[in-house]
């Protein structure tokens, strides 16, 4: 069989696509909920705090190509009432889950540090201005916070467009899976291919990264 | 009657009895001076006015009306503070702008967020927010910074910040208005112009507490000065008093440290 050069590369995108849909649900669900994870490590009751940092602790500390085969092997193995939807679809919705848990955890840690760097006398300012919590969460602590953060977040989210190809650990079949296929048959140049496919990508967002934090410029916190 | 009658205040940070029942009162446009030591107490005295801290003795009244009992909680709770804590203005030492607003956005960002609670503003939030707007103006014109409107806090000098944050409490027009030590973050060319902004609020009869370091500016500002020691006032009286001829030898002291180190 001869394997043809355009049809590998509707075969490579075909499969970077399923890359750029991991990429993105990670981001859609686990920036917000890594929101949410920051108010539960900084609660004040130790209730919350205490299992939530714990859970952090574990998330960040483990490796992120073990979490995805628990998650995906675990619910059968341990005999979970619960099962992921069958075939390649329940692969990728087990990968995704365990992408956004994961992720969520990265984000929380440094949407805690960002937090936690505004000066109290900002939170005091609008506390003796009359401003509720809310309204001083939303128009004066936010934006200092996001400006702080922008640079880490922007590195993991680089990290993540990379990370998405280690889903083919449970057969997700990414783009580096796919061009090992071909690797197989003798062809190395897919593996390059790939590569570019990936320098494109990091290449648009750290574009775009840097305009956001261009943006942001125009103010010091 | 006096617009603020302090009673009895107490706080207590661990062991450490930082306020010992302190008495004062204070009357419609008066300037209050408060000097005394480092660590007397006199930053935790104006954040237990402005509600950041809470005293544990003691009880506090304005207009005549009782706003915080440390004995009674029906006067503690969270949701009136809020709008308890609108009596007063403090400007900090170190200003505590919000650095993503311009001067103006600044002073009227909370007018405007305040503004949103009235019963009409959903039929003239336009006149509303236009008529703060150019109060926001006014005021930063009153403090010398009419040509400042548009500058965000970084590219401000210190002193310029300082009448920012000055304007910024006067904007929501607080019966009392508290300093502390509103020029120790300046450099020594700055605290002039600060220092002018206050002496026309005083001529103007702002009420006003102000903690200073600057003694001379005391003297000749203030209608009444206190001067605390260790969480407790030693003595109070007119400027020239207790300037001239404190009655303590623990206020004579302190103003002897101080006319010898400048
Ligand atoms: N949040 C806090 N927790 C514990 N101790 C505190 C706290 N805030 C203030 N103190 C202590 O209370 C005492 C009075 O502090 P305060 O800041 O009121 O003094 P001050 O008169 O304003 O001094 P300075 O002239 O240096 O500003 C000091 O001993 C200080 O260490
Ligand atoms: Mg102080």
């Amino acid at each position: 069989m001869t394997l043809q050069l355009p049809v590998i590369i509707e075969r490579l995108s075909d499969s970077f696509l399923l890359n750029g849909k991991l990429f993105a649900l990670t981001l859609i669900f686990s920036l917000p909920l890594g929101l949410v994870v920051a108010f539960g490590s900084m609660s004040r009751f130790r209730l919350i705090s205490v299992p939530v940092r714990a859970f952090v602790w574990i998330i960040r500390g483990t490796p992120l190509m073990l979490q995805l085969i628990i998650i995906f092997l675990g619910p059968g193995l341990m005999n979970l009432p619960f099962y992921w939807p069958a075939g390649s679809n329940g692969r990728f919705v087990a990968a995704t889950v365990a992408f956004i848990i994961n992720y969520a955890c990265y984000f929380s840690e440094i949407f805690r540090g960002g937090i936690q760097s505004i000066p109290s006398g900002q939170y005091e300012a609008g506390a003796v201005l009359g401003m509720t919590k809310a309204q001083i969460f939303f128009k004066v602590t936010l934006l200092q916070v996001i400006k702080r953060i922008m640079p880490p977040t922007g590195n993991e989210i680089i990290t993540l467009v990379k990370d998405t190809s280690l889903a083919r650990i449970i057969s997700v079949k990414e783009i580096i899976m796919m061009a090992g296929e071909y690797t197989n048959r003798g062809l190395i140049w897919p593996l390059f291919a790939t590569g570019i496919y990936f320098l494109v990508f990091v290449g648009i967002l750290t574009l775009l990264l840097g305009y956001i934090e261009r943006k942001l410029e125009y103010f010091k916190a | 009657m006096p617009i603020l009658q302090v009673k009895q205040l107490e706080k207590k940070f661990g062991t450490l009895e930082v306020l010992q029942g302190i008495d004062f009162s204070l009357d419609q446009g008066e300037s209050l001076a408060i000097i005394g030591s480092s660590g007397s107490g006199k930053t935790t005295l104006l954040r237990c006015l402005n509600f950041l801290e809470r005293p544990d003795g003691g009880t506090i009244t304005v207009n005549g009306q009782l706003i915080f009992d440390a004995s009674d909680p029906s006067t503690q709770h969270e949701s009136d503070i809020r709008k308890k804590r609108l009596h007063f203005g403090l400007v900090f030492q170190n200003f505590n702008l919000f650095p993503q607003y311009t001067a103006l956005q600044n002073v009227v960002l909370a007018p405007k967020l305040i503004a949103r609670e009235r019963s009409d503003f959903g039929a003239n939030k336009k006149d509303i927010l236009s008529e703060i707007e150019e109060k926001g103006r006014a005021i930063l014109e009153q403090v010398g910074l009419s040509d400042k409107l548009n500058a965000y806090p970084h590219m401000l000098s210190g002193g310029q910040q300082q009448r920012v944050a000055i304007a910024r409490a006067l904007a929501m027009e607080p019966d009392i208005l508290c300093f502390d030590e509103p020029t120790s973050a300046l450099d020594p060319e700055l605290t002039g112009e600060v220092l002018k902004v206050i002496r026309s609020l005083a001529s103007r009869n702002t009420t006003m507490v102000i903690v200073t370091h600057e003694m001379d500016f005391a003297r000749s500002v203030a209608d009444r000065v206190i001067f605390m020691d260790e969480g407790a006032i030693v003595e109070q009286g007119h400027p020239e008093e207790v300037f001239g001829n404190p009655q303590k030898e623990r206020t004579r002291q302190f103003l002897l440290r101080y006319s010898e180190s400048s």
